[in-house]
């Protein structure tokens, strides 16, 4: 039996959906676990159950998950928290592990953020910062492992469940779990022809296909829709109960958005989709924002800032 | 401390052309400034646009690169892709917020010592007046 301890920070709690979705395989895996915290299912409070403590308390747990990235003081509490009570800790989905969708506000000053969210923005009433009673927010959205020491990854948007049932079956039983280092294209079933005789769609502009027929799919990126495949890890396909294995989107008949981050830890996702698609023949200047476009879900961990030229400008 | 800044700087040589172009100046004893560091490769297209933003954004303040000149390729047309590629960089570096200066492309033969030198000397002049990169404050 091992104790769990479950956290969310700056996440909109689809992971926890996801961890849900798991479904039958669930009712296998739940009788060698025991949730000791976790604020979606149980009402446990940090400062005791009527707030007589006066420090922030977890209960000791062999494996803690936190999913969410770190937006504020009262955030990266927890997670220093969680750390010290958990044996191993997972990052669960895309903000845990590189900031996520919230990450994209880090290529803005946090300054600018306020001013356009209380004040700068049309449908807002001018209004001052707001901050009594509030824990600060950090310079910064931080991915978890850049404020503690993470031991095993799921990402995702939200995570694949297939993914969390083997990586919790591989810690129950003491082994290692990482993901191959494969690209989305690896397991995509669409067709490529090499070079693309396109120019680059908007975003909603609709692909070329037959419904139903994954053959009858040519590459997105040559069809001129930015699909992020090329830089992005494999996975998200993978299936529950055997089946093909089609990374999520592409089942959709949508391109790739990114969200299982970088093939290795210290690729530069925005230069190698920029060759990708040049080496198509597509022109990566006219790619509309680009910087948020490539870094949909990886802006933590420093690949999204505040142009340092802008900034000297001033 | 603008003045004694001494700027760090990696030249990619071609070893075809460039490199000997620079073994050229050795010999012949032409002076230039001290903050190149040389790196050969064995043609200008083998530079990928990840090795120029990682030395940007990790504590070089310039980057060169150095290939034959158009046509006279070892490689037939690595140069000709290799221009393509140095197209490409100074579009990334907008992204990074790296100022486009930063980054020259050169075509150096094997006979142009003098040439050689001066290009090093204008680029470390250029990053001098810039001051260090963004990314190594």
């Amino acid at each position: 039996m091992a104790t769990v301890a479950e956290e969310w920070l700056n996440i909109c709690g689809g992971c926890e959906v996801a961890i849900l979705d798991i479904g039958e395989k669930l009712l296998d895996l739940l009788p060698s676990l025991q949730f000791v915290h976790m604020p979606v299912l149980m009402d446990h409070k940090y400062y005791g159950q009527i707030g007589e403590k006066t420090e922030l308390e977890i209960p000791q747990a062999d494996v803690g998950m936190i999913s969410g990235g770190i937006r504020n003081e009262k955030e990266k509490h927890v997670a220093e928290e969680m750390r010290k009570k958990c044996g191993t800790l997972i990052a669960l989905g895309s903000c845990a592990c590189f900031g996520g969708i919230p990450a994209l506000a880090n290529m803005y000053e946090l300054q600018e953020l306020y001013d356009k969210v209380y004040r700068g923005s049309k449908s807002t009433e001018s209004n001052n910062t707001p901050s009594v009673d509030l824990p600060p927010l950090t310079d910064r959205v931080y991915a978890l492992d850049e404020v503690v020491k993470v031991d095993l990854y799921i990402p995702g948007c939200p995570m694949n469940p297939a993914i969390i049932v083997e990586a919790l079956t591989a810690l129950l039983n003491g082994k290692p779990f990482s993901l191959p280092e494969r690209s989305v294209c690896d397991d995509c079933p669409t067709k490529r022809e090499e070079k693309s005789n396109f120019s680059l769609k908007r975003p909603l502009q609709d692909a070329d296909f037959t419904p139903g027929d994954y053959g009858s799919l040519r590459c997105f990126n040559e069809q001129g829709i930015i699909c992020l495949g090329p830089v992005t890890k494999s996975g998200c396909g993978k299936p529950m109960n055997g089946g093909e294995n089609v990374p999520r989107c592409v089942k959709g008949f949508m391109p790739c958005r990114g969200c299982f981050g970088p093939i290795r830890s210290d690729a530069n996702p925005m230069v190698d989709m920029m060759s990708a698609l040049s080496a198509i023949g597509l022109d990566a200047k006219l790619v509309e924002d680009r910087r948020a476009m490539f870094n949909r879900y990886i802006g933590g961990q420093k690949r999204l800032r505040p142009l340092p030229t802008a900034g000297r400008r001033e | 401390m603008q003045n004694d800044f001494e700027p760090k700087i990696i030249a990619f040589c071609c070893n075809w052309c460039s490199y000997a172009g620079a073994d050229l100046a050795g010999v012949a004893r032409l002076q230039y400034p001290t903050n190149i560091r040389i790196i050969r490769v064995m043609c200008s297209n083998m530079v990928h646009p990840n090795l120029v933003i990682d030395a940007l954004t990790k504590g070089i303040d310039g980057v060169i690169m150095c290939g034959c000149h158009i046509g006279d390729c070892h490689y037939i047309e690595g140069n000709k892709n290799a221009e393509k590629r140095a197209n490409a960089i100074t579009l990334m570096l907008e992204d990074f917020g790296v100022e486009a200066e930063r980054f020259r492309l050169e075509w150096i033969s094997a006979s142009e010592a003098p040439k050689f030198a001066q290009v090093m000397r204008e680029v470390v002049d250029t990053i001098k007046k810039l001051g260090p990169s963004p990314y190594c404050q």
